[in-house]
């Protein structure tokens, strides 16, 4: 009969039972008992060999060996618990061996049918390798541990969410709380509440991780418990934990300082370190900020105190120091809330109001005049402060902040020119005068730039021969729109708006090249000097080089040249001009004073000076024609005695030179002999002159 | 004649048992939340996949995530998101007390969750000072006192004498011991091991009682914190010698006032 194959659920045959035991008997891997209950009590009723390695009992001690002795841990009732009639359980539990050990194990007990016996399988739940790598483990975490409480930098760490498993010491200290305090969501009581938002937010961007979202960093402010305020920079890093989720560890930056100290920068940047007023840049930005062109409303008030240099010369520098310091205090007590003081520089301060009519700020202005002459005691002296005052409201022309400060700027010197101590509303037509000088002041820039400034040249003769021996270069601007300006225009503005020291080197250059042009052209027909002014700002160290430069530049010897001063710019500083004079001289120059007469020379000065020549002024010229000639005489006779040459401007007449002459005046200059000539015509004219 | 012995109570540990299994089969996603939350591979995403399935619990797992108790402050709007912020083990814990009825508080002890969330908190708080993590021992200690709520709904009348009766902890273990010839921290520790739990949740469990014993040091402490926090009668014990030195009774006084305020706060985040 052929052998019937087993179904499902049907009892197998004794020999396949004895077959699996027979199996498990010899198995070296399990430690397999089986338990009987007989009565309450549990017993061992048989084990394979690998139950008897595992346990060290001999195999008859095993045998009938109460499983409660087996397993302590199960006390009391609850051996039931493992020993269930109705279905297999694993519980880890600690076996006790023959030497009294435990063996943590985990112990999976199968009942057998019949609700009598159960199989017990034994593993150990770990072995020596996985031993090793849990303590690997455990050391790697205790020293993340370790190194975070111990690290200076203020660390947070959330292993699972948002809540906070740990915060170093670093941390406690500078949130000024302890860690249980901290723990959890106690950190965020920390922040400031309206920095909280954004720490969430970069908290769970990075717990939400992702490529993007793996570092977040928030900048916050943290309150600490006595109220103080730390600026912090926290960054989270991303921290996933398998089997425990996503995480987050946050370290803290403590920026306060950094920020005081920048803070500190900024506002040396833009106070004046004296008075601790905004300083010109924090004005321009201020006044920037409130400017709305088209609109009104902004309003300035520039103040400079009247006489402060005589304070500073007087009393010294830190008397001076202490009342502008005290200027700041009045003017800050003075003006409203709102109003910005600044320090322009120097002892000047501008004032800005926002929504005032120019009423409203002229009347601040009288407010501020009175509270600046309160006395002042300073060095041991009462002083009663002043300024003048220059106030402008802005208007619709206004179409750039700087034009309200710069037209403030002109009504305060307004107020100055038309005494001292005066308040100065800018009206249109000022404004306009002022505004057309600026453009003439860029527009003569430029024309220096340009060598647009050309270079007439008037024949200078000698009183006794009549012949051109010289010339004087006398500076022109045809200004495209305006015409020609003239010298007395230019001049002036040249020297007040520090074009002067260009204007003298453009006329120096030109007039070397010239002479040296027509040394080519004309050979010795060509004039033997010229004749060049050179303003008071001029007279300083540097003109030496300057002249000598030019002299080289165009391969002149220096005898060509005569520097001519205004006996008026002699006289500011006679000391010092006398030194450059001299250089000059020295360099081979002649020296001529212009308009000798009309200033008021020390005559014992003029004996020292190192002067070659001294020119009449025309003023003197002209008085001959109404039969005075004692100025003119006595000019000439001064020179004589001196042994000085002299040159009379202004000849208007025959008789004139006739009578010049016979003065004894060495050269003549004027209309009736030579007017000025542009170049080519002087060049034309001196060649003409040559060949008679 | 004398007075015939009172019967022993009636109560059958087999059908407690058998109880823990049936458990997983009335809750079946929960059971499944249980078991993809024990393995290392899980994600939140996968977590959450399978949380979304119980409207119910994936209801209670938003709300404890936006709950001031993680002070996100109704900023988590994506279920997974909620699962990242409130953690892996704390979504098991809540899966389990939606497993075995914890959440419906008419079907326990007077004050349980009271002792629950209390117990719970002082085991997160005092983690860091046993090298644990505080959101485990947070899901541990609300955990622990699973095995009162299966002896409280096989012996309803029996247990809430017994519950009555012994405020202390210690003292309702004994007796729950003596009553039923198993503690209900014991029969906890069963059932978290027949569901998957690591070990690491429920040896402490196991070895709370044995005070040399520092795996069930922290749960020890935690106990202790909780009976001062609850029990007026309560006889402090020597904080020292329950942690094997870990603590001292000045680490103990600056949680008790934290933990009391936030208890009520987590157990309405965890039972709405």
């Amino acid at each position: 009969m052929a052998a019937r194959a087993p179904v499902v659920g049907e009892q197998p045959s004794p020999e396949v039972v004895a077959a699996v035991f027979h199996g498990v008997s010899v198995s070296s891997s399990s430690a397999i008992l089986v338990v009987e209950r007989a009565g309450r009590v549990a017993r061992v009723g048989w084990s394979n060999e690998k139950a008897v390695a595992v346990l060290g009992y001999a195999q008859e001690d095993l045998r009938a060996l109460p499983v409660d002795q087996l397993l302590p841990a199960l006390q009391g009732g609850e051996l039931r618990l493992l020993l269930r009639r109705e279905r297999a359980v694993v519980m880890t539990l600690p076996v006790r061996c023959a030497s009294g050990e435990s063996l943590e194990c985990s112990v999976s007990a199968v009942p057998a049918p019949g609700g009598r016996r159960w199989t017990l399988r034994l593993a150990a739940t770990s072995n020596e390798q996985e031993r090793a790598l849990r303590a690997t483990a455990d050391a790697h975490e205790r020293r993340f541990a370790t190194l975070t409480e111990r690290s200076p930098v203020p660390t947070l760490l959330s292993e699972q969410g948002m809540r906070l498993a740990h915060v170093n010491d670093a941390f406690c200290a500078l949130a000024g709380q302890q860690a249980e305090e901290l723990l959890g969501t106690g950190w965020l009581d920390v922040v400031h509440p309206e920095d909280l938002d954004e720490v969430i937010e970069q908290a769970t961007a990075v717990l939400l991780g992702g490529e993007d979202g793996s570092e977040g960093e928030a900048q916050a402010r943290l309150v600490r418990p006595d109220g103080t305020e730390l600026t912090t920079v926290i960054r989270f890093a991303h921290l996933f934990t398998p089997g425990v989720g996503a995480g987050f560890v946050g370290t803290i930056e403590d920026i306060t300082e950094r920020l005081a100290f920048e803070a500190r920068l900024a506002h040396q940047a833009n106070h004046d370190p004296l008075t601790g007023l905004p300083n010109r840049t924090l004005l321009a930005d201020h006044v920037t900020t409130w400017f709305v062109p088209g609109t009104g409303g902004l309003a300035c008030i520039f103040l400079d105190l009247d006489n402060f240099k005589v304070v500073n010369d007087s009393l010294g520098h830190a008397a001076g120091d202490e009342l502008l310091v005290e200027v700041a205090a009045r003017l800050r007590a003075t003006v409203r809330p709102g109003d910005l003081v600044a320090r322009f520089g120097g002892d000047e301060f501008v004032v800005v109001c926002q929504q005032v009519s120019e009423a409203d700020a002229v009347a601040l202005a009288e407010r501020i005049g009175t509270q600046l002459r309160r006395p002042v005691r300073l060095g041991g002296v009462d002083l009663r402060p002043q300024a003048s005052v220059g106030v402008t409201v802005q208007t619709a022309e206004h179409q750039a902040a700087e034009e309200l400060i710069r037209d403030c700027d002109i009504a305060m010197y307004q107020a100055k020119t038309g005494g001292k101590g005066r308040i100065t509303v800018l009206d249109s037509d000022a404004r306009a005068q002022a505004r057309d000088k600026l453009r003439l002041v860029a527009e003569l820039r430029s024309a220096i730039e340009r060598r647009e400034i050309t270079l007439m040249y008037q024949p200078i003769f000698d009183a006794v021969v009549g012949t051109a021996t010289s010339v004087e270069s006398l500076a022109r601007w045809q200004h495209a729109e305006r015409g020609s300006i003239s010298p007395g225009v230019f001049v002036p503005l040249a020297e007040e708006s520090g074009l002067v020291a260009a204007l003298g080197l453009l006329v120096l250059d030109e007039t070397c090249r010239q002479l040296a042009e027509w040394d080519r052209e004309l050979g010795a027909a060509a004039p033997r000097r010229a004749h060049v002014n050179v303003s008071a700002l001029q007279l300083d160290g540097n003109l030496h080089d300057h002249v000598a430069s030019a002299l080289r530049r165009h391969r002149l010897s220096a005898d060509r040249l005569s520097i001519e001063i205004t006996e008026s710019a002699l006289m500011k500083d006679p000391a010092s001009a006398r030194e450059v004079l001299q250089a000059l001289r020295d360099l081979g120059c002649q020296i001529s004073i212009d308009d000798f007469g009309t200033g008021y020379s020390s005559l014992a000065y003029l004996r020292h000076l190192p002067v070659d020549c001294l020119k009449v002024d025309r003023s003197f010229v002209a008085e001959l024609a109404d039969g005075h000639a004692e100025i003119t005489s006595a000019v000439i006779a001064l020179a004589h005695n001196l042994g000085l040459c002299t040159v009379a401007e202004g000849v208007e007449t025959p008789a004139q030179a006739r009578l010049l002459a016979e003065l004894g005046a060495t050269y003549l200059q004027g209309f009736s002999l030579a007017a000025p000539l542009a170049a080519a015509e002087a060049t034309a004219w001196f060649a003409a002159a040559g060949q008679r | 004649m004398t007075t015939p012995l009172a019967a022993a109570p009636m109560f059958d540990l087999e059908r407690v048992l058998a109880s823990i299994d049936t458990m997983a089969a009335q809750r079946p996603v929960a059971a499944q939340i249980v078991s993809v939350a024990n393995s290392e591979q899980a994600s939140a995403a996968e977590l959450s996949h399978v949380l979304s399935a119980d409207v119910a619990l994936a209801g209670r797992v938003m709300k404890l995530a936006n709950s001031a108790f993680y002070g996100m402050r109704g900023r988590v709007t994506s279920l997974q998101f909620a699962v990242t912020v409130i953690g892996f083990a704390t979504v098991r814990t809540m899966a389990t007390v939606a497993l075995t009825d914890l959440d419906d508080e008419s079907r326990l002890p007077e004050d349980f969750w009271q002792l629950s969330t209390t117990v719970a908190l002082a085991a997160s708080t005092l983690a860091p000072r046993f090298a644990e993590r505080p959101q485990d021992a947070l899901c541990q200690g609300l955990l622990a006192q699973m095995g009162v709520a299966l002896l409280h709904h096989n012996d309803p009348e029996g247990y809430a004498e017994l519950w009555a009766g012994h405020r202390s902890f210690t003292g309702r273990r004994t007796a729950e011991v003596q009553q039923y010839g198993i503690s209900a921290l014991r029969l906890t520790s069963v059932a978290l091991e027949q569901w998957g739990f690591p070990p690491d949740m429920v040896t402490p469990l196991k070895q709370v009682d044995d005070l040399g014993s520092f795996a069930g040091a922290l749960l020890r402490a935690a106990f202790e914190v909780g009976a001062r926090l609850t029990d007026d009668d309560h006889e402090e014990q020597n904080i020292t010698a329950l942690t094997c030195g870990q603590l001292r009774e000045r680490d103990v006084q600056p949680i008790l006032s934290q933990v009391r305020t936030d208890a009520e706060e987590l157990r309405s985040a965890l039972l709405g």
